[in-house]
């Protein structure tokens, strides 16, 4: 077979050609339908430039010869085949490698600031540029997350958690690069792994590694609700204790989120996400896996969760499916654990991936066998990684570097 | 032939001359006044014998057939036929000669006469023979008395009981020969007539008749075979009438008829009839003939077991020896006999003699005489065949495959460990010994490089170095999960280490156990020394020092994390000592050494104590302070032991590469023995919740097997390996030096001589 009917469409309306079916050479690749795009919109408009596209058949991208992947798909050749088109995402672009002192176990970014939990016991504020801005100091041991809770031109308000059993709330002006620790949250009975800032900023989700795996907590505290007093007491230590605890898993919590206000999901070494309705405490929902949980990260924009497992794999859950423990996708390609996941916050089907096999890897659920990218950096585990609004990825692990890349998503949104 | 009858009367008519009438197509027709012998039937005067059937044909089918022939037949058997037409008289006669009977118009009804004239019988052949043959009677009778019996073709018997045998032409009944000759006459006149053998009996006359010298002749010849004319020559040359020469003259000049050249309409019809009998599918194809021939086993199915199975047990014929060299007719000089040995096979028993001759050597072949033993020789080799054993050997063949007990796939036997996840780099050495947190997450290892390390089990961060300034030979993490604390052999001495990892709570609470101790006021005598740390021990973690005399070995904990025993290197009797970690109290609970002891270990649930030492393991009763087990291990070397968490089954690993498997319940000596490693098992291990267990060995391998252990006492443990974990690098020859399970996940760390401790997944 030689040729195949094509029919090409395209969510933009910058790059629609015309709906008729065409003839494409079967053994065509990415490279020849992108040219045979280009060449019809330059019929059409002698001014475009060159674009690359990507092909998506059936909501899967096209990454081999098509009549390959029509027939490991089991796709009729015969029809006409519709091809969406969109335009190629780009490569993530390297933008900065900030270095620490000790292992990077956890970072968040915002707009402005990169803010990252560190083995040295400390947690640092970096400027995107790779400026160290401040370091934080107070815990007496390892930093194992940190979290944004508010940013106001003046004063920021940030989390860390750590092995040391405690959270710290701190307050950082800006502007007089000066921190103040205005809280320190007891009540776990092991290293805080994880925590998390729920969206309207005013409750904080911590969770622990217990030391018992027979009795889990995880607890959820009231951080930011009269912060103008609090911010009057100088004194390191002023203690809070949990507003409420939500007991149910058997080993050490991994991974905390807030899925949406009143819900909490969680992630554990006993195989199960938990979702917990934060209101009552009460146990809404398990999925069940059958492998070790490391990280669990939640898209607004597609409603699906991310776990990345032991096991090497990311999937994909439902958390309104009532049906429990069902996998609707699983993204393989690591080879090690996967130690985090993040979905993108713009965009509705990608994700960033950490493993120990030192690769972070950004994948499009369009295209679960293999990922957009890998990003080869690491020269020892990768620990964390963030994506933020603004389009950039960060990835930190135990060779102690933070790589940021800019990841611009399409051509023309560089140009815009 | 379809032609209607009226048809053939009315040729027939054509045919006849006036006053002529034939007998056979008409249905109404006269009888013939001519003299035509008309066969009689008794029953005319007399009642039908019984058992004769009467069947009333009135057109008997024979009568027809002339005229039917003359339908069918060729021309030219038309024409004889007409000729014969000419002279009705003698042809009916000639019709009777060929068919032996006669006709009578009268007598049609009659079923005998009906029957009498198709059938060539003896009746026939008596009135053909009054024609063929002279009749001697008629000779000896004078000529106006003609006895010429008028019976006809029916059997003679019929006639047996009356005193007549027929009638003569003019209906006179012919009486019977007075016949009474008794047994007596017969014999005289056998004996002493010359003419007896010629006389045979008329039966249509009852006469005795002697037959002529010609008649005598005759029979003579057809009792050979011969023709009954002396003249005919059956050799005479045959004219070909038909040659294969085409005439230029056709047989028949008939033109061809219309119709052989015009389709006939019936077989359209016919053809057509068969096409649409196709078309309907009601005639279908022949089936083409197979060509392969087929053949079959015609033995196949046949039953071993049956009367004809026991052809199949043939025993070959046992082979006969081979001549050699020495029955040769010129055979080499060694192997003829010396005057000595020959003196020698003469006076030996002919069943002992080695050789049954004695190898001759002749000039040439021609010079060898006759085998003056062959019949000797045939005779014992037909008492070989008679005598060879009948017994046939039963070899079964069984697949060496189907020995081996079907084990479930690894695949089935899920969780286990399947692949490397992290890498614990650190130590410079080579590491000796592991030990795992009860939570599961921090794990100390012991080096050769003279450091315990604490590690964070999911990232591989080493959490804490301890210097302790000795080899570390054996470490145990307390089991209790509310104290934290390890107990490290380093040289002589065992440092109980509080790691200060995890919960605040708990080791800060452990410290207060440890330091509310009291000392007894009356000093007691022990076998080992406890010291306190100093300030800079107790920096480092270190808490107390139990100080032995000599090196020690290995350091286990009880269940309860109060308990933990000891063994040291040494033969005495102070190999193996108990320690009580509240009480600081020690104490040798054997008065007698009973070898080398390797390790120890405390059962997990029962007061039980295990101890190994090279060849045995020796289980002990605590609370009874008696010996309750000894099981045989059939290794060489133990070097390494492990107990399920049921307590009922006991894993050995040995210095020759094995591993045994005990179940306590079933026997002293090992279930099963597996044999998987190359080298030295240096260390086994089982799962608290999994039924994994795993050992590790010099060849640089962990192998993880699936030990299923079940409730049910019928049914012994499933073992099966389900993986061989390969990561570790040889060092100094050494590969895999402690294996130990994740409490809670299906993780297995090893420790190995290249310094590193990994986690498999």
């Amino acid at each position: 077979m030689a040729q195949l009917t094509a029919r090409f469409r395209t969510e933009n309306p910058r790059y629609a050609v015309e709906d008729v079916p065409f003839s494409v050479p079967a053994a065509s690749e990415i490279t020849d339908l992108s040219h045979l795009i280009n060449k019809l919109l330059v019929a059409a408009d002698a001014d475009h430039k060159y674009v690359e596209f990507d092909f998506l058949i059936n909501g899967q991208f096209l990454r081999m010869p098509l009549v390959t992947h029509m027939e490991m798909e089991n796709i009729s050749t015969e029809e006409v085949v519709e091809i969406e088109y969109v335009e190629k995402y780009m490569a993530p672009q390297p933008e900065e490698c900030i270095f620490h002192d000790d292992w990077i176990s956890s970072v968040q970014a915002t707009e402005e600031w990169i803010l990252t939990g560190c083995y040295d016991q400390t947690a640092r504020i970096w400027s995107l540029e790779g400026k160290s801005i401040m370091t934080i100091a107070g815990h007496t041991e390892v930093v194992k997350d940190v979290a944004w809770v508010k940013q106001d031109s003046l004063s920021c308000l940030l989390l860390s958690a750590s092995m040391d059993q405690t959270i710290l709330l701190w307050e950082w002006n800006a502007e007089k690069n000066k921190v103040k620790a205005l809280h320190s949250c007891r009540g776990h009975a092991g290293s805080v792994d994880s925590v998390a800032v729920d969206c309207t900023r005013t409750k904080v989700s911590d969770f622990l590694k217990e030391t018992f795996p027979t009795d889990e907590e995880d607890e959820m505290e009231e951080a930011a609700n009269r912060p103008r007093k609090k911010q009057k007491t100088e004194q390191l230590g002023l203690t809070r204790t949990p507003l409420a605890t939500l007991s149910g898993h058997t080993e050490a919590i991994s991974s905390v989120l807030w899925s949406d206000a009143e819900e909490i999901c969680s992630a554990s070494w006993d195989h199960t996400i938990k979702l917990w309705d934060a209101e009552t405490g009460g146990l809404k929902s398990t999925l069940t896996g059958n492998k070790v949980f490391n990280s669990v990260s939640y898209s607004t924009l597609c409603r699906r969760l991310a776990s990345g497992s032991t096991d090497r794999h990311i999937r994909l859950w439902d958390p309104r499916s009532k049906d429990g423990s069902l996998v609707l996708l699983s993204l393989t390609s690591h080879t090690g654990w996967v130690t985090s996941v993040k979905w993108s916050p713009t965009h509705e089907h990608q994700l960033i991936s950490g493993s120990l096999d030192n690769i972070v890897k950004l994948w499009d659920t369009r295209s679960c066998k293999a990922p957009l990218y890998d990003l080869a950096a690491h020269e020892d585990k990768v620990l964390c990684v963030d994506w933020t609004e603004t389009g950039l990825l960060l990835s930190g692990g135990a060779d102690n570097k933070l790589y940021c890349y800019r990841y611009p998503a399409t051509a023309s949104d560089v140009g815009a | 032939m379809g032609t209607p009858p009226g048809r053939w009367l009315q040729s027939w008519s054509t045919l006849r001359t006036p006053g002529e009438h034939l007998s056979c197509s008409s249905p109404c027709f006269e009888a013939p006044r001519a003299a035509v012998p008309v066969s009689v039937c008794p029953h005319q005067q007399r009642a039908v014998p019984q058992g004769i059937p009467f069947t009333p044909s009135p057109t008997p089918v024979p009568l027809r057939s002339p005229a039917a022939c003359g339908g069918i037949m060729p021309g030219g058997v038309f024409l004889g036929w007409r000729k014969e037409a000419r002279a009705p008289t003698r042809a009916l006669l000639g019709w009777e000669m060929l068919g032996g009977g006669c006709l009578g118009a009268e007598h049609l009804p009659d079923p005998h006469c009906c029957s009498s004239v198709p059938s060539h019988g003896p009746g026939g052949r008596g009135g053909g023979k009054g024609l063929i043959l002279p009749c001697p009677h008629a000779a000896s009778v004078p000529p106006p008395q003609d006895i010429r019996n008028t019976v006809g073709n029916i059997p003679m018997e019929w006639y047996e009981d009356f005193p007549h045998i027929g009638y003569d032409l003019d209906g006179r009944k012919i009486y019977k020969p007075i016949r009474n000759k008794d047994e007596l006459d017969k014999f005289l006149e056998k004996m002493e007539n010359p003419d007896y053998w010629r006389t045979v009996q008329d039966k249509m006359t009852g006469a005795d008749i002697k037959l002529t010298d010609e008649q005598v002749d005759l029979v003579q010849r057809l009792q050979k075979g011969q023709f009954g004319d002396v003249h005919f020559d059956p050799y005479e040359p045959a004219v070909d009438f038909f040659t294969h020469e085409v005439m230029i003259h056709p047989v028949t000049n008939r033109p061809a008829d219309k119709r052989s050249f015009i389709p006939s309409l019936i077989e359209k019809e016919k053809v057509s009839k068969l096409v649409h009998a196709i078309k309907m599918g009601w005639i279908k194809p022949r089936k083409p003939k197979e060509d392969t021939p087929t053949y079959y086993d015609l033995w196949a199915h046949e039953d071993p077991n049956s009367i004809l199975g026991r052809h199949k047990m043939h025993v070959p014929a046992p082979k006969m020896k081979l001549p050699g060299h020495e029955e040769s007719y010129n055979p080499p000089p060694e192997y003829l006999l010396s005057e000595e040995e020959k003196l020698a096979w003469e006076q030996q028993e002919p069943a002992e003699r080695k050789l049954n001759f004695i190898p001759q050597q002749y000039r040439c072949l021609r010079a060898v005489p006759a085998y003056p033993r062959f019949i000797q020789e045939r005779f014992e080799r037909c008492l070989d065949l008679y005598l060879c054993p009948r017994q046939r050997k039963m070899r079964v063949n069984v697949d060496p495959e189907d020995l081996i007990p079907k084990l479930p796939k690894p695949r089935d036997l899920q969780p286990f460990p399947t692949t490397q996840a992290l890498v614990y780099r650190g130590h410079t050495s080579l590491v000796r010994c592991l030990s795992i947190s009860p939570s599961g997450q921090w794990l100390a290892s012991g080096s050769d490089d003279c450091t315990v390390r604490f590690w964070e089990v999911c990232t591989a961060r080493c959490m804490k170095t301890l210097p302790v300034g000795g080899v570390v030979k054996s470490i145990a993490w307390n089991p209790n999960p509310t104290v934290c604390l390890v107990a490290v052999c380093v040289e002589q001495s065992v440092l109980l280490v509080n790691p200060c990892l995890g919960d605040k709570l708990l080791y800060g609470a452990t410290d207060q156990v440890l330091e509310s101790y009291t000392p007894p006021e009356e000093e007691r005598v022990q076998p080992v020394q406890w010291l306190t740390a100093t300030i800079e021990e107790h920096s480092k973690g270190i808490r107390l020092t139990v100080q032995h005399s000599k090196a020690l070995k290995q350091v286990t904990w009880h269940g309860k994390g109060d308990y933990f025993a000891t063994v040291v290197s040494d033969n005495s009797s102070m190999q193996v000592l108990i320690h009580q970690t509240s009480k600081r109290w020690s104490q040798n609970p054997f008065r007698k050494s009973k070898g080398l002891v390797q390790c120890v270990l405390f059962h997990p649930i029962r007061p039980y104590f295990f101890v190994a030492t090279q060849r045995y393991v020796r289980v002990y009763n605590l609370l009874k302070q008696e010996l309750t087990k000894k099981l045989m291990s059939n290794c060489k070397w133990v070097s390494s032991m492990a107990i399920h968490p049921g307590g009922d089954n006991v894993i050995c690993g040995s210095y020759d590469s094995k591993l045994a498997w005990f179940d306590l319940d079933l026997s002293t000596r090992p279930y099963q023995l597996l044999r998987h490693h190359k080298k030295a098992l240096r260390s086994v291990a089982f799962h608290k919740h999994y039924p994994l267990f795993a050992s590790g060995s010099d060849d640089g391998t962990v192998i993880v097997c699936h030990g299923m252990v079940y409730n049910d006492l019928l049914q012994n443990p499933l073992l099966v390996p389900v993986k061989v974990l390969k990561g570790h690098a040889l060092t100094l020859d050494l590969g895999v030096l402690d294996v130990l399970f994740h409490p809670t996940q299906p993780w297995v760390f090893s420790s190995g001589a290249d310094g590193t401790v990994r986690l498999y997944t």
